[in-house]
């Protein structure tokens, strides 16, 4: 009887110490449930087509207008335009419009005039009398015309036209050519800003 | 003398009567846009590949070119007339059976200014004219004309290209 106490004691204190290991081993599993998202999570590579550039922009531009050609992002969409890595990047609030630098055909620059008064206001200039409306139509600035002409995945043709402040197109031609971009009117010097 | 003039006027009369009437049945004759002849000429294709523009001899700027190359990707699609509307170069477009293709030529080019156009009204719009040629899977003409784009008040100059690209959409709608 002794005996077979004995027995039973002796199973009960290795089975006590089996009972950690159990513990041990669903701690090492929750770690591992835990950590498991973060480990495999994807990191966008360098290049590669991801919602945010990964790399720091080289040349950067704001309240860049986006005139045609943007596919996902509607015409005329307010944005940045970055070079990030070897890419020409627009991005206009949750809409993005990435462009491999090797992928490009064309890229040319060109300088234009905008009215300072436009849309809604425009239309509202129009009642004022007496001519008053086209005195404002006066008021132009100059600006400059990026177009960019490029091939799809699929090789098909793409193009398209952001509108930038003057003086602000040849930094993205200069920079988009020295990664591979195909130009067929070289880069002029650029003239000098106006202070 | 009485008689005479009544006689006179018995004659001439149906004279005139009759050649207005022969005027008028020959300028309904002779409307180029009669409803029978454009039911027969109408073709049938399922896809549709655009090819970018040639500027030819004409210094039609790079933004005018794209302007109208998207235009015109998003007026034809717009027409419902394709089932695909293939950009060039596009891999896909070889395995089309009865792909029939549009290519566009520029003939003049006139820019404008939006200044100009909103200030005085009469001058200062920008117009560009283009060779708009369809051909079938055989490379057989459909449609071959110049088409006009103009911007003549409110709008910038790239707005010549979108009143090109429509006018294109209403050919491509009355061909197909």
């Amino acid at each position: 009887m002794s005996m077979q106490n004995l027995i039973v004691d002796v199973s009960v204190a290795t089975n006590s110490s089996r009972a950690a290991r159990p513990r041990v081993w669903a701690r090492g599993l929750f770690l591992l449930a835990i950590g498991a998202p973060w480990m495999f999570s994807p990191v966008p590579a360098h290049g590669q087509a991801a919602d945010t550039p990964a790399a720091a922009p080289s040349v950067v531009q704001t309240d860049v207008k986006l005139v045609i050609g943007g596919e996902t992002v509607k015409n005329n969409s307010v944005g940045t335009l970055s070079v990030v890595g070897s890419s020409l990047w627009f991005a206009a609030g949750e809409k993005k419009v990435e462009v491999e630098a090797s992928s490009i055909l064309d890229i040319s620059t060109n300088e234009d005039s905008r009215q300072d008064i436009t849309g809604a206001a425009r239309l509202a200039t129009m009642a004022i009398p007496y001519g008053g409306g086209r005195v404002l139509s006066l008021f132009s600035h100059h600006v400059d015309v990026l177009t960019v002409e490029f091939k799809n995945a699929n090789g098909g043709y793409h193009g398209v036209v952001f509108v930038l402040a003057e003086g602000k197109a040849a930094p993205f031609k200069k920079q988009l050519v020295a990664m591979g971009a195909k130009a067929s009117l070289p880069l002029a010097e650029p003239a000098p800003a106006n202070q | 003398m009485q008689h005479q003039t009544r006689t006179a006027v018995s004659v001439v009369f149906p004279i005139v009567l009759a050649c207005a009437l022969l005027l008028i049945v020959g300028a309904v004759m002779g409307q180029p846009g009669s409803g029978d002849s454009k039911s027969a000429q109408k073709f049938s294709a399922s896809s549709i590949q655009i090819e970018p523009t040639d500027p030819g001899d004409v210094p039609l700027p790079p933004e005018f070119r794209v302007a109208i190359y998207e235009n015109l990707i998003a007026q034809i699609e717009k027409t419902g007339k394709f089932q695909h509307v293939y950009r060039s170069g596009d891999k896909d477009a070889a395995g089309a059976p009865d792909l029939v293709t549009l290519h566009t030529t520029a003939r003049s080019f006139t820019k404008g200014s939006q200044k100009k156009r909103e200030v005085t009204t009469v001058s200062g719009s920008t117009s560009l004219t283009l060779n708009v040629h369809i051909t079938d899977h055989a490379g057989q003409p459909i449609v071959d004309r110049d088409v006009q784009g103009k911007v003549r008040f409110l709008g910038d100059n790239l707005r010549a290209t979108y009143d090109f690209s429509k006018k294109v959409a209403n050919i491509v709608r009355d061909t197909f």
